[in-house]
């Protein structure tokens, strides 16, 4: 611990014991009748307003992927990398599309989680079952990328990594997230919410700073673009190819377009398909909030590409490309840039905005996981009457465990490129994709047809990931493979496969009669407001506060 | 109830024009950073930003106005409260 900067490390802990006390404190803001309830922990009391809810999503959404893993893949293999902007471009109209009408049909029924839809719309427990089981899978390596991106600032901070025993090498890890574990487990999601504002003011202040300063310290942009060019267009001498595109290529060059395109996609449909962006939305106020912020939140994505480009500017600075280099960890490129750009006590300040921004949505994530665990595997098949109390207690237990498999896969899969953590859990969600977002147009599809079609599309999205090789590792390498003769993200494919086995499965069942399962949900719930006209109170498990 | 369901289904019926349009704004929303090949090149530059990038950059308070609009459309036929 020789090598840590004093000013820096004391900021960032002031700013945590902030960010802590914060967290702890949320459990009496805007308190409902009792914590005991999982409307309450889990959803915050389902009053949050169009404010509160773009600073929950927003938080949600921008996250360690944002500042270290896109960075990463950026400084490392150039244009690819800016997938993500599109995707948090596209994923907006996109789910302007569905997700008003999940909210509405959620609220009228009190579903919790996606998998409380399943069931209710296909009046299956096998189905629902799967989708929960997918949701708490995808959202481990999600959850795991936050660690990986806490662990980058924490080494370019010089705290533990100069130990060679690997407990003390992750202690400072382990006890930030042990913080976050037990705030969690008290304030549950008023938590994050609250701590959100902090994160994000922390953030536009560093960002913005960061994006008018550092072209100044580096030529400008132009300087900046041009030797992003060129070093990308430079040949590597280990693989006689270039290091990188600066545009995504067309065909002739070997095709990136189709590989960026496919990405951008899978990962915006993927998006809201997760327990925890829905949990996020579900703790809307109304049906307008959603709407709204569907309109307001690309406002986040112009950050996003703000972020993307430091990937160029730790490639246009020396120092930082060759601390990168030296240390052979991409991850490390963004909080390398701005340790060698910025004051030490401005470093603190942005480095306690990436811990802190990591934070947040694993609370939001290992609440949502848990959420599915209680509802949809424990009162479904364990024990069907357990009470709001005990259903809440075992979700913020199951918080815990969920964290504990996240570091499992931080600790186990490669670290080449941490994006492929989140591009893995996505090939996983995306296979929600039939049943809930085509559950919300559409009954026509046939409930065995569905499961069908989701096994099929796990098994081959599982098995193409773990295939995918390079130079520095044999499995898990990546989440793109070729299929006829394009590269494309193994989500989409595996997608496009449990499509089409769901389609023909469900002519072939509808032929034989096979029993449908009954539909609790009907049409024009899909567009209500129940506060605006209220609905008649459902018979369903914890449905409304007090009902 | 019943009124609910007949009004939002009849919405799209009684009103094809702004539906035709609320789908039309929605579509090019998604389809703008989809296609690739519209984007992909390096030039013209605006200030010091490669085409690309700068393209990236304008396009999305183009979607977020274009969902504005939709919404405010939609807004229209079916009363509902969206601002």
């Amino acid at each position: 611990v020789s090598n840590v900067n004093g000013v820096t490390f004391t900021i960032v802990v002031v700013l945590f014991l902030v960010v802590t006390g914060v967290g702890f404190a949320a459990a009496r803001w805007r308190r409902g009748g009792t914590m005991m309830h999982l409307d309450e922990w889990g959803l915050g009391g389902r009053g949050f307003g169009t404010f509160v809810t773009w600073f929950l999503l927003g938080g949600d959404l921008y996250t360690a992927y944002t500042f270290i893993a896109v960075p990463a893949l950026v400084f490392g293999s150039g244009s690819i990398g800016f997938y993500a902007v599109a995707y948090t471009i596209m994923v907006f109209p996109i789910v302007f599309i569905f997700l008003p009408r999940l909210w509405s049909v959620s609220r009228v029924h009190g579903y919790i989680t996606p998998a409380d839809f399943i069931r209710g719309r296909y009046g299956s427990r096998g189905l629902a079952l799967a989708a929960a089981f997918t949701g708490i899978l995808a959202l481990m390596p999600y959850i795991a990328l936050q660690l990986v991106g806490i662990q980058a600032v924490l080494t370019v901070m010089g705290v533990g990594a100069s130990s060679s025993n690997s407990f003390v090498k992750d202690l400072p890890l382990f006890i930030a997230f042990l913080v976050l574990a037990v705030f969690t487990y008290v304030s549950g999601l008023r938590a994050p919410a609250l701590i959100a504002f902090v994160k994000d003011t922390l953030i536009y202040l560093f960002v913005l700073v960061a994006v008018f300063y550092i072209p100044t310290r580096l030529g400008g942009w132009s300087h900046i673009f041009d030797t992003a060019q060129a070093h990308f267009a430079s040949i590597s001498p280990a693989t006689k190819k270039p290091l990188g595109t600066f545009v995504p290529t067309s065909a002739s060059l070997g095709s990136t377009q189709f590989d960026f395109a496919s990405l951008a996609l899978g990962s915006a449909v993927a998006l809201f398909l997760y327990p925890h962006s829905i949990t996020g939305t579900l703790a809307a106020k109304r049906r307008s909030v959603v709407k709204r912020n569907m309109i307001y939140l690309p406002m986040y994505s112009l950050l996003l590409a703000l972020i993307a480009l430091f990937g160029y500017m730790a490639v246009a600075d020396p120092v930082t490309a060759a601390n990168v280099k030296r240390t052979g960890n991409a991850q490390l490129a963004v909080p390398y840039l701005f340790q060698h750009m910025f004051p030490s006590w401005f470093t603190g300040i942005a480095f306690a905005g990436i811990i802190i921004g990591a934070l947040v949505p694993a609370a939001i994530m290992s609440i949502a996981a848990a959420n599915l665990f209680t509802r949809n595997v424990y009162t479904e098949f364990i024990q069907p009457d357990a009470s709001p109390a005990r259903q809440t207690r075992l979700s913020q237990w199951v918080s815990l465990v969920v964290k504990v498999g996240a570091l499992l896969f931080a600790v186990e899969l490669p670290h080449t490129f941490s994006i492929n953590l989140q591009l893995l859990g996505g090939i996983w969600i995306l296979q929600l994709a039939p049943m809930l977002i085509g559950g919300l147009f559409t009954r026509w599809f046939h409930r065995w047809a569905l499961l069908a079609g989701w096994a099929a599309g796990m098994i081959f999205g599982t098995i193409a990931a773990y295939n995918v090789a390079s130079p520095t590792a044999s499995h898990w390498a990546g989440s793109s493979d070729i299929e006829f003769g394009h590269t494309i993200y193994i989500g989409i494919s595996a997608v496009i496969l449990n499509l089409v086995i769901a389609v023909a499965l469900t002519f072939v069942l509808k032929a034989v009669r096979a029993p449908a399962g009954t539909d609790e949900t009907l049409p024009h719930q899909y567009t209500a407001d129940p506060e605006a006209a209220p609905a008649p109170a459902p018979a369903g498990v914890g449905a409304e506060p007090g009902g | 109830m019943t009124q609910a369901s007949t009004r939002s289904r009849s919405a799209i019926a009684a009103h094809p024009v702004i539906s035709a349009v609320i789908a039309i704004l929605v579509a090019v929303s998604i389809l703008l950073p989809l296609i690739t090949p519209i984007y992909a090149r390096t030039g013209p530059r605006l200030g010091d930003f490669p085409f690309f990038y700068w393209y990236l950059l304008i396009v999305m308070p183009v979607i977020s106005l274009f969902l504005w609009i939709a919404a405010q459309l939609q807004k229209r036929i079916t009363s509902e409260d969206v601002q």
